[in-house]
């Protein structure tokens, strides 16, 4: 409950929005982290490095607190930034990164 | 671990490509395993100062997701390393891929910043590579925003126009200072007059620490020979004891140290 909050105060705060003008989910890309707050950027490129982990190793790389790393990245998920998993007992983040097979397949169709 | 190193500019012409290719061969003559990417889609060209076949695939194929970077890489060790490891990507430079690579939408940019972040597991880790040179474009583009994220250590090349002093000022305070980036910065093609003279050399690099708080790394002056040869040799290769050379050797240990 009071992680929901902090993340519901943190995104009132930064007036962060989730969808772009047509309505689709924003992507994580470089002008998306320039516009996040510092604390947020920080955990947002270390997911982008990593693709798909848990607050564990995210934490391990920031040098942050475990708890700290996991109210971040659900405040991404919030965002609509990074999806949230679960896998057995443990949490994945993951940046969604489709349309490269389309693209892969565009290039080759060229060749 | 080794380091990916960016070597940027706020504005174009400033010797980006000739400070990569001649810092790569540096770190080559040291005995270091390097790659030198060209992340310049807009404007390549390694590829006419190497004068090589390209690999299998080009850069823009491996940030396409086409092919994994090894099949990308060329290796030139034979004839531009004396002791270790030298190894070339290429952009494409097709018209019609660069106009294709301009016209990307952030979905892709997004992909390719993840494929440039993961080159630290394949070419630092997995190939045991010591330095990755990036060589970007010019400016806030995309591509070089990439590619400054990607790294450990950016470089930033600046003339002494004042319109380039003040972009590269706002470059580091709103960009690199954001991603907490270690930073150096090279000024190039300074006149030989100013660095002569102690007082004036003083009086510049004064100036840009204090006025600027710039992370001077080197003062470079410019070299007319070096101009003179078109970018058709590799000095560091060719001629290691210019003086040029001789002043790029320190950049490439202050990076080392850094």
């Amino acid at each position: 409950m009071n992680e929901t909050m902090e993340v519901m105060i943190e995104l009132s705060k930064h007036g962060q929005q989730a969808q772009t003008q047509d309505g689709l989910p924003d992507v994580l890309d470089v002008m998306t982290l320039l516009s996040l707050p510092d604390h947020l950027r920080k955990t947002a490129v270390t997911l982008c490095r990593l693709e798909q982990t848990t607050a564990d190793k995210v934490a391990e790389q920031t040098k942050r607190a475990r708890a700290v790393e996991s109210s971040y990245l659900n405040q991404l998920v919030l965002m609509g930034y990074v999806k949230k998993e679960r896998r057995g007992r443990k949490a994945y983040f993951l940046v969604e990164r489709g349309g490269e097979e389309k693209e892969a397949n565009k290039v080759w169709a060229r060749s | 671990m080794g380091k990916i190193i960016a070597i940027h500019s706020y504005k174009g012409g400033t010797g980006k490509t000739l400070l990569s290719i001649n810092l790569a061969a540096l770190y080559a003559d040291r005995g270091k395993s390097v790659a030198l990417l060209d992340l310049d889609f807009r404007a390549p060209s390694l590829h006419a100062i190497f004068k090589m076949p390209h690999g299998e695939y080009w850069l823009n194929d491996y940030l396409n997701g086409v092919c994994e970077i090894r099949k990308v890489l060329v290796d030139l060790s034979q004839t531009h390393a004396k002791r270790g490891r030298f190894l070339v990507g290429l952009a494409n430079p097709s018209t019609e891929a660069i106009r294709e690579m301009t016209a990307k939408d952030r979905k892709w940019e997004m992909n390719a910043l993840g494929r440039l972040l993961s080159l630290k597991t394949s070419l630092l880790n997995d190939m045991q590579l010591d330095y990755v040179i990036f060589d970007t474009s010019p400016g806030l583009q995309y591509s070089s925003i990439n590619a400054i994220v990607s790294s450990d250590v950016a470089l930033v090349v600046s003339s002494t126009d004042i319109s380039d002093i003040k972009g590269t000022h706002r470059m580091i305070d709103e960009l690199y200072d954001l991603f907490e980036k270690k930073t150096g910065l090279i000024m190039n093609k300074v006149l030989t007059e100013v660095l002569a003279s102690k007082t004036e050399r003083a009086d510049l690099a004064k100036q840009l620490m204090n006025k600027y708080n710039f992370p001077l790394m080197e003062m470079i002056p410019c070299f007319c020979d070096v101009l003179r040869t078109g970018g058709t040799t590799i000095l560091a290769t060719e001629n290691p004891e210019h003086p040029f050379i001789k002043t790029l050797d320190r950049v490439a240990t202050s990076i080392e140290n850094l």
